[in-house]
C-alpha cells in the first residue's frame, strides 16, 4: 500500500484502503431456517405466539417467550410501496421496479418483496399473492418467491 | 455496608439472575437468538419476565464481527428491549465488564429499577477470518501500510512482559493449562480440555512467542445479567449479589507511551473499584478473581494490574498453585476465554455472570474451595486499552 503521489503539489496525498474480510455468512437461525425450508416447498411460515403469529419468524415472540413454526396463508395486502426508475448507478431502468411492503391477513409482520404489476394500477390495499419460482430452482431464500402478483379481490 | 468515600449513590444495586448460551464457532442461531436466549434464562432465573423490567442495557463489540451494522438496534427485540429506554455500550474487549457497570449506573442513579443486561456476540460468520476486522483498529497511515494483525499487539506485549519478569513460557502456558481444566466443569465451554504444558508449546506458532493455544478461539455467544435496586432485589430474592464496585480506564492506543509490561489501564479502573467498595488491601480482601485471558500470559499481566500480585509475582505464584480453584486466590474458576470461549462482549459478561454464580454457590462442579465474599471481573479493549473492573459481594 503505497501513497499516491501526484504531480500536482495541492492534491491531497491518499492512503487507500482495503477492507480484509471479505465476505460473511451468515446463519438463518432457528426459526429461520424453518422459514427458508416451507419457502423451497411453495410455503411461508411464521412463530406462533399466543393468538398471533409473526412473519417473518424467529424463535422468540414479542414478551421473550419462545414461539412455535406456524402456516401463513394470507391473503396478502400491499401496505405501501414506491416504484423505481433508475439502478443504483444512476441508469435509468427498461422496465420500473415495484417494491412493496405486503403484509398478510392472518400475521402480523409483512414481507418486503417485488411486486409485478403496472405502476399506474397498483394502489395501497391492493391484494396480491406470491409468485413462486418452479421447485427445481429454488434455493431456499427469499428469492425463491419471484415476485408478488396482483390477485383476485379476496 | 461500608461508606463509599468517592460516590453518591440512590440506591444500592444487586445482581438477581443470570443466563449464558453454549460458546461454540458457527452457531446456527441469529445474533438476535442468541440474545434472546441469554436474556431468557437470566428472567426465568430471577423468576421475572420482561413486562418486570424498567430498562435494558444492550452490550456487543464491533458490527463487523456479526457483520450487521447498528448491531445495538438489531439485537435490540431479542434482548427485550424494544419501548423502553434501551442503549448499547461499546469498549471494544472491555464491553463484557462495561455492560454490567453502565447497568449499574441506571440503576445506581435511581433511573431504573430493574434492568436487564445483554451481551452478544458473533464472530464467525466473518471470511476468510474474523482477524480482518482487527485489522481497522490500527493507525491507518502509520501502522496499517505494514499489514499488522491483531496477535502482534499480543505477542510484542507478551515477549516485553516475558523480558521484564523473566517469565518462561513454559510457566505462562499453566495459565492455558488451568483454565482449559477449569472449563471441562463449564457446560457452555468450547474449548475445555486436558492439556499439558508441552501440548502449549509444541502447538503452531502463529507470531512468536504465540503459540495456537496460547489464543481462545473464534466463538459464538450470549450472556447476560438481571440487575435490581435493593428493594426490588429484596423481594426478588433471598441471596442478591451486590456490585460493591465499578471502574473503568482508558489508555493511550498509540505505542509510543505506553508500558507495554504493565497494564495501569487495568490498575486505574481496579484503584476506582476498590475504592468504591472499601478495598484497601485487595491481595486480601478478594477471594478470587476472573481477570480477562483471551491470551495466557494476559491473565497474569491482568493479575497484576488488579494489584491481586505484586509487579512480576504472578508467573511465581502461578507455579504454585496459587490461582487453582483450590488455591489461596482461585482465578478464571470459570474456564476463562482460553477454556469457555471468547465471544467478545458476551466472554466478558460471562466472567462477571461466574462471580454471580460462585457468591451464590451456585457454580457446581466449578464452585471454589474456599469460603466467597467477595470476587473481581475484569476485561480489556484491545487496541483499545479501556480497562473495565466490576467488584461484587455476597
Amino acid at each position: 500500500m503505497n501513497a499516491q503521489w501526484s504531480k500536482n503539489p495541492w492534491t491531497v496525498y491518499r492512503f487507500p484502503g482495503r477492507m480484509e474480510v471479505e465476505k460473511y455468512v451468515y446463519t438463518p437461525g432457528l426459526h429461520g431456517l424453518e422459514f427458508a425450508k416451507a419457502l423451497r416447498e411453495g410455503r411461508i411460515v411464521g412463530t406462533k405466539c399466543g393468538d398471533t403469529v409473526y412473519v417473518p419468524p424467529t424463535t422468540f415472540c414479542p414478551d421473550m417467550t419462545r414461539g412455535e413454526i406456524a402456516e401463513v396463508l394470507g391473503p396478502w395486502y400491499v401496505e405501501s410501496y414506491t416504484v423505481v426508475h433508475e439502478s443504483l448507478e444512476g441508469k435509468p431502468l427498461e422496465k420500473p421496479i415495484i417494491i412493496a411492503v405486503i403484509a398478510p391477513e392472518d400475521a402480523e409482520g409483512a414481507l418486503v418483496h417485488y411486486v409485478d404489476a403496472d405502476p399506474e394500477e397498483i394502489y395501497i390495499g391492493m391484494p396480491v399473492e406470491p409468485v413462486f419460482r418452479p421447485p427445481e430452482e429454488r434455493k431456499g431464500n427469499i428469492l425463491d418467491i419471484l415476485h408478488f402478483k396482483p390477485s383476485a379481490q379476496a | 455496608m461500608v461508606s463509599r468515600p468517592n460516590i453518591h449513590v440512590k440506591s444500592k444495586v444487586a445482581v438477581v439472575g443470570a443466563g449464558i448460551t453454549l460458546f461454540r464457532r458457527r452457531m446456527l442461531e441469529t445474533p438476535r437468538e442468541l440474545a434472546w436466549e441469554a436474556a431468557k434464562q437470566a428472567l426465568d432465573s430471577a423468576g421475572l419476565t420482561i413486562r418486570d423490567i424498567d430498562c435494558v442495557v444492550i452490550g456487543s463489540a464491533p458490527d463487523a464481527f456479526d457483520g450487521v451494522h447498528m448491531k445495538g438496534e438489531y439485537l435490540a427485540d431479542g434482548s427485550g428491549g424494544l419501548f423502553k429506554p434501551t442503549v448499547r455500550v461499546y469498549v471494544g474487549g472491555g464491553t463484557g465488564v462495561f455492560v454490567p457497570i453502565a447497568a449499574w449506573w441506571h440503576v445506581a442513579s435511581g433511573l431504573c429499577r430493574t434492568v436487564l443486561a445483554v451481551a452478544e456476540e458473533k464472530m464467525s460468520p466473518a471470511r476468510p477470518h474474523p482477524q480482518g476486522v482487527f485489522a481497522y483498529i490500527w493507525d491507518p497511515v502509520l501502522e496499517r501500510p505494514l499489514g499488522p494483525n491483531l496477535l502482534w499487539i499480543f505477542a510484542l506485549e507478551m515477549r516485553r512482559y516475558m523480558h521484564k519478569c523473566n517469565a518462561s513460557k513454559e510457566t505462562i502456558a499453566l495459565v492455558s493449562v488451568k483454565n482449559k481444566r477449569n472449563a471441562l466443569d463449564h457446560p457452555a465451554a468450547q474449548a475445555a480440555a486436558n492439556i499439558t504444558v508441552e501440548d502449549v508449546l509444541n502447538s503452531e506458532v502463529l507470531v512468536w512467542p504465540v503459540n495456537r493455544l496460547d489464543v481462545s478461539p473464534v466463538s459464538d455467544g450470549a450472556a447476560a445479567l438481571v440487575l435490581a435496586s435493593e428493594n426490588e432485589a429484596r423481594r426478588i430474592t433471598d441471596s442478591p449479589v451486590w456490585i460493591e464496585g465499578v471502574g473503568w480506564t482508558l489508555d493511550n492506543t498509540h505505542w509510543y507511551n505506553r508500558e507495554l509490561g504493565y497494564p495501569r489501564y487495568v490498575q486505574y479502573a481496579a484503584r476506582m473499584a476498590y475504592k468504591m467498595a472499601a478495598i484497601e488491601r485487595p491481595w486480601r480482601d478478594i477471594d478470587f478473581a476472573e481477570p480477562y485471558d483471551p491470551f495466557d500470559y494476559k491473565e497474569l499481566h491482568h493479575i497484576e494490574g488488579l494489584m491481586l500480585a505484586r509487579p512480576c509475582e504472578a508467573p511465581k505464584l502461578l507455579e504454585e498453585g496459587w490461582f487453582d480453584r483450590s488455591g489461596e486466590l482461585p482465578t478464571s474458576p470459570s474456564g476463562g476465554l482460553l477454556g469457555v470461549g471468547n465471544p467478545i462482549a458476551a466472554a466478558g459478561l460471562m466472567k462477571a455472570a461466574e462471580l454471580f454464580w460462585q457468591l451464590r454457590y451456585e457454580a457446581g462442579a466449578r464452585q471454589v474451595k474456599k469460603p466467597v465474599h467477595r470476587g473481581v471481573a475484569q476485561a480489556w479493549g484491545d487496541l483499545m486499552q479501556a480497562g473495565t473492573v466490576v467488584v461484587m459481594g455476597n
